[in-house]
């Protein structure tokens, strides 16, 4: 453990006056899994850009092995051996190509590759560095057709078929099943015994506990705390990287007063079972379930952009069937979709225009729009929720991501609505912002209906007076916040109501202890 | 830090300071450039592209691209004539008729991209074709002027109307006397009235949020749909409106393909984008654009350049702007995270 | 628009006259049965007022032989009006006339044609074939006596402004007089050259007319020898407010040319043209005459004719036709006839 794969001294990088990167000192050990932890905008993005050469270091030194590192560009890094697995999915995937071809790129774009690609070659390389995965897909299926996990594990699948000295994973889990990241932490096991150094880049302490070898908490562009001694201190971990100690969530559940979202004897296909729901005014539901189990689904069907093949929908007792988001914004429905970046930010716009955008008939006269009372609309929200900025007009794009998140729900907050539904709020947020935003939701949570659709149980147990397990499609449990016996929601979740199952994949329950076998 | 500095301020104003070196340089080297009537020729020589070029803007805000503005505005100008000279209409049927063709392209185009799923480039380049076979075919391919004759074996009895003449040949007193040419005032109305549509008002606020993430857009309720439909039909209305500004301007039904118009006016919005460092599509951008090209135009001409040598600055100055545009604004982008 | 007037004449002479041409029993084979006769009209250019006018010319003179016409219009593909060459042998015409094109695709083709033994003309394209006449609109002509108009108005000594566009090659040989006349003339300068084909066309030189006399006040004539050219030179001349000030020259005519000649204080003056029709007629006739045996010359020239304001207005000229029938000279050239060749009616 003396000997060290990467060592980072004094590295400094400013973007204008933003000061992000303020003297990093950090050893990665060869066969070790050091994690990186810090809340957004803390400048673990950044530290992750300048090793794979996307940016270049302002000042500082980079050693490789004990070689002098700086790499030009990503390409430059990757002939040096350290490889990256970014976070967005389609940074690592050719979508328009077969597995095949992805998963074999780098040959093709070797020097030296033949002029004529030999299709059953590649298929046959290809198939061993699947299997070496556990990747059990036809290799000849189109990229962009498979499901976000899957597209993942090629983006991996393709990092490690360069065979890395130093692998940077920017939280590779964030749209895994569990089940799909056991597979990648059995990997990061094999990669550690070969003495591969890692980097794993998480919020998820599911994760972070199952994985870690050594934890780094980054705050304000600085190392704020190391922890390498067994057993890892997780509290001081997460105390370290806030800046202060992590209290355990206590919510006062709220029951709720008249009901305002029913649904009645739903099929969300066609042949699947029969679904009834019911979110109250004050109350928030989590909905929660593994990807499949419908909960996507039902966001869409009540936010009118899928249909539902049978049952009804009412608010406020009144018949509702939405057939766009038009429809569905108009009767007091709104949702925070899920992926933010493609589907929520507007990237050209800033934050005064992302934070108004659904709204902006209030903030104009005559279609004119006031520039002033958007500001003030939108300066109003952003000290309300916390966002992290200069100001309104900076651009959406610098902000960290969960600050964006924080715009992207803010704007949903402006006006007063019936019933809002909130798809994987804390996907890609800190910690720190996801308390933020838990907190903010529960505060105004009085005169509408707030449904949330997360898969991790501890973000729904974070924010819900009221958890609704979905499994294929049927409500497979309901339980109040306060009284949740953590291990029947478990089985809930993965199909076997009956009791808790021992060696089931985890998924990801912050207080309880690991299940991973 | 001095240097970022710098580079903002480049990309900010070094479109309008080499502009302003332009109209310095041609000011001194020829004579009679810098004049208020020279600049009046400048604004009537830019305004019909300039107002297509406009309309055009309008649909790449919604990221959308309309090749069939020419050839609306070519369609536009046989028809004025047709509806004048062989119908005997009169200037006023003849315009409305004009802008309803325009408004009515552009709704179809609308409609091919949006329910036809057709895309944009495909949708409006078969419209572009159609069109250019579609004016030629009520005169067998001639052009239309008083005294032609008809299908019929009669001659064409009916003339363009003054006041529909006046549209393209009267100027207007503005300190010295015949001094703003009718199409610059049309051409300078449209422009604010545009800039204050995509800048100031919540329609195209929300057309530039379609642009930018249609998806999102449509997330809060936006009826994406229509409003590219809308995008497509003002495009259509403005090619329309400089097809009728043509038609007074040379008093007859000319045949022309109208590429020429397409290219000059897309090159003033593209390079309407580096104006400012907005780095988007934006209106004063697009006037700014078609200006800039009319002063380089004009001044070549004045000292005497050759007409190739005028496509080649064309080029040149299409290439800087997108310079601009994409590569310095992504080095200052890249400055975010 | 003539092709129109004509078609309407042509249809009354058919009616009055009867379906067969007066004259056919006394002409020579293959003209004593010329309905038999199939003959291919092979085009490169084909939008625009001249093209339709010279097509109208064309229709006109062989229908008026009682010929059998095919008109095959490759519209500016060059590779494909040569094989349109190849269809025409094909369908076996006894002759072609091949109306403009490139010499570098059209050579062979001809020449295929020739060895098929086809009689062929070709009008404003060389191919470079001995047997093969070449039927001319005479641009030098054109250019030359439109600037012998211009001399003859304002004298030796006047400051011009010249429309050109190089490598055009009806403008190439209408600059050759315009370089004659200026060397001749020391007294002739050319202040300013211009000229652009962008469209539309008159548009484009409007623009560009009006920086040219705005940098150039001291301009008094203006030679653009293309209509299109003249009529943006005659938009700026307007708006600059100079139309009492300067004159244009320019060369072609079409009925909107008229118009434009004879609107109040119009500054152009004059125009020398060539009338399309009765190209489209001597081609006609010159391959008749290659089919009955007769020799039309190598070189078989139409003579253009000059056009001035004052006798459109003198004549109360208002189109094409009333030109036709007010000049004799335009609307019908004595080039290439025979007694038996029938004229169209008119």
């Amino acid at each position: 453990m003396n000997e060290i794969a990467c060592k980072i001294r004094g590295l400094e990088k400013s973007f204008g006056q933003n000061h992000v990167l303020r003297g990093i000192d950090l050893d990665l050990a060869p066969g070790q899994v050091t994690v990186l932890m810090g809340a957004n905008g803390a400048g673990k993005s950044t530290l992750v850009k300048v090793l794979c050469g996307y940016h270049r270091k302002d000042a500082g030194t980079l050693e490789l092995g004990g070689h002098p590192y700086d790499p030009t560009d990503a390409a430059d890094a990757i002939s040096n051996g350290v490889v990256t697995v970014h976070q967005s999915i389609d940074d690592g995937v050719i979508p328009d190509l077969d597995v095949a071809t992805n998963l074999t790129l780098d040959r093709l774009t070797a020097p030296g590759a033949r002029l004529f690609v030999r299709d059953r070659q590649l298929r046959q390389a290809a198939r061993k560095v699947a299997e070496g995965m556990g990747l059990t897909m036809d290799v000849r299926t189109r990229v962009g057709d498979l499901d976000v996990a899957d597209r993942q594990m090629i983006a991996i699948a393709r990092a490690m078929a360069r065979a890395p000295r130093i692998l940077v994973l920017d939280e590779p889990t964030s749209s895994l099943s569990a089940a799909e990241a056991e597979r990648l932490f059995q990997l990061i096991d094999r990669l550690r015994a070969q003495g591969v150094a890692v980097l794993y880049i998480s919020h998820r302490m599911s994760d972070i506990r199952r994985v870690a070898d050594k934890i780094v908490c980054m705050r304000d562009g600085a190392i704020s705390g190391i922890f390498a001694d067994a057993p890892l201190d997780y509290e001081g971990a997460v105390s370290a990287m806030l800046g202060h100690a992590m209290t355990d969530v206590d919510i006062a559940p709220q029951a709720g007063t008249a009901p305002i979202l029913e649904i009645e004897a739903m099929r969300l296909t066609a042949d699947g079972p029969k679904l009834d729901f019911t979110a109250r005014d004050g109350e928030v539901v989590a909905v929660t379930g593994l990807l499949g189990s419908g909960k996507t689904r039902l966001a869409e069907i009540i936010f009118g952009l899928a249909d539902a093949p049978e049952g009804t929908m009412r608010i406020d007792g009144k018949p509702y069937a939405p057939r766009h988001a038009r429809e569905a914004v108009a009767r007091g429905v709104f949702m925070t979709p899920k992926d933010r970046r493609s589907n929520a930010v507007i990237p050209d716009f800033d934050i005064n225009d992302n934070m108004t955008l659904p709204f902006l008939g209030a903030f104009s006269r005559l279609s004119f729009l006031s520039r002033r009372r958007q500001r003030q609309a939108s300066d109003d929200m952003i000290g309300r929720i916390g966002v992290v900025c200069q100001g309104g007009t900076d651009s959406i794009l610098t902000l960290s991501g969960g600050n964006q998140q924080k715009v992207i729900i803010g704007r949903w907050l402006i006006e007063p609505c019936r019933v809002l539904l909130l798809d994987e709020p804390f996907q890609g947020v800190d910690i720190g912002a996801r308390r933020d935003i838990g907190h903010h939701i529960r505060e105004t949570a009085r005169g509408r209906a707030t449904v949330v659709f997360v898969s991790e149980i501890d973000e729904a147990l974070e924010i819900a007076d009221r958890i609704v397990v979905l499994h294929e499609g049927a409500v497979a449990g309901e339980h109040v916040s306060g009284n949740i016996d953590l291990g029947l929601v478990v089985a809930q979740v993965s199909g076997q109501a009956t009791g808790t199952a021992p060696g089931q994949p985890g998924t990801g329950v912050g207080t309880e202890g690991q299940q991973h076998g | 830090m001095g240097n970022e500095r710098f580079l903002n301020f480049a990309i900010k104003y070094g479109f309008l300071i080499l502009l302003a070196g332009l109209v310095i340089f041609f000011s001194l080297s020829t004579n009679g450039f810098g004049s208020a009537r020279s600049a009046v020729f400048i604004l009537q020589s830019v305004a019909i592209t300039g107002i297509l070029a406009l309309g055009v803007t309008c649909t790449l805000v919604v990221d959308g691209f309309d090749l069939s503005i020419g050839s609306v505005a070519t369609s536009s100008l046989m028809l004025s004539a047709y509806a004048m000279v062989v119908l005997e209409l009169s200037a006023g049927s003849a315009i409305l008729l004009c802008l309803l063709m325009g408004a009515f392209v552009g709704l179809v185009n609308g409609l091919l991209i949006v329910k036809f799923k057709v895309p944009d480039l495909l949708a409006t380049l078969g419209m572009m074709f159609l069109l250019i076979g579609l004016q030629r075919i009520p005169t067998q391919g001639n052009s239309v002027a008083t005294g032609m004759a008809l299908p019929d074996g009669s001659t064409a009895e009916g003339t363009f109307s003054p006041a529909f003449l006046w549209l393209g040949r009267h100027r207007m007193d503005f300190f010295l006397e015949n001094l703003l040419p009718v199409p610059v005032v049309i051409f300078l109305l449209i422009a604010v009235g545009i800039w204050l549509f995509l800048g100031f008002t919540r329609q195209g606020r929300l057309m530039y949020a379609i642009g930018s993430n249609e998806r999102a857009a449509e997330l809060v309720g936006t009826p994406v749909n229509r409003y590219k439909i809308m995008a497509y039909m003002i495009s259509g209305v403005m090619a329309s409106i400089g097809g009728i500004l043509l038609a007074a301007r040379l008093g007859r039904g000319d045949i022309a393909s109208g590429t020429n118009l397409l290219l000059d006016s897309v090159a003033a919005a593209l390079i309407g984008f580096a104006v400012l460092g907005a780095a988007r599509p934006n209106a004063f951008g697009t006037a700014v654009g078609a200006l800039f090209v009319g002063i380089l135009l004009q001044g070549l001409t004045m000292m005497n350049a050759p007409y190739y040598t005028q496509d080649f600055v064309k080029g040149a100055v299409l290439v800087i702007a997108l310079v601009f545009t994409f590569y310095l604004s992504s080095r200052r982008s890249a400055g975010g995270k | 628009m003539l092709r129109r007037n004509l078609l309407k004449l042509a249809g009354a002479a058919t009616l009055t006259f009867g379906a067969l041409p007066a004259m056919a029993q006394n002409a020579p084979a293959p003209f004593d049965n010329p309905g038999d006769v199939k003959i291919a009209l092979v085009r490169y250019l084909s939008t625009g007022d001249f093209f339709q006018s010279y097509l109208s010319g064309v229709e006109q003179q062989a229908a008026a032989l009682g010929v059998d016409l095919r008109v095959l219009d490759s519209r500016q593909d060059a590779a494909l009006q040569a094989d349109m060459v190849d269809q025409a042998i094909a369908l076996g015409v006894d002759g072609i006339i091949i109306q403009h094109g490139l010499t570098e695709s059209m050579k062979a083709a001809a020449q295929r044609a020739v060895d098929a033994g086809i009689k062929v003309v070709a009008f404003d394209v060389d191919v470079e074939n001995d047997a093969i006449p070449q039927i001319e609109q005479s641009d030098y002509m054109l250019a030359k006596l439109a600037l012998d108009q211009a001399i003859a108005d304002h004298g030796d000594d006047f400051t011009a402004g010249y429309v050109y566009v190089p490598g055009i090659a009806p403008l190439d040989r209408r600059d050759v007089a315009w370089k004659e006349v200026k060397a001749a003339n020391p007294g002739i300068t050319e202040a300013a050259q211009f000229g652009t084909l962008d469209n539309p066309i008159a548009n484009a030189v409007a623009n560009q007319a009006r920086s040219v006399l705005q940098a150039n006040p001291t301009i008094n004539v203006m030679i653009a020898p293309f209509d299109e050219f003249a009529k943006g030179v005659k938009i700026a001349v307007d708006e600059a407010g100079l139309s009492q000030d300067i004159d244009i020259y320019s060369a072609d005519v079409s009925t909107a040319d008229i118009a434009a000649m004879r609107e109040p204080d119009s500054a152009w003056v004059a125009t020398v043209a060539t009338n399309p029709a009765v190209v489209g007629e001597v081609s006609v006739r010159a391959l008749a005459l290659m089919l009955a045996g007769e020799d039309p010359g190598h070189n078989v020239v139409v003579p253009p004719t000059l056009i001035t304001q004052d006798f459109l207005n003198e004549n109360d000229v208002k189109n094409m036709g009333e030109l036709g029938s007010k000049m004799p000279q335009f609307q019908h050239a004595d080039v290439a006839t025979a007694d038996w060749i029938a004229l169209p009616a008119r």
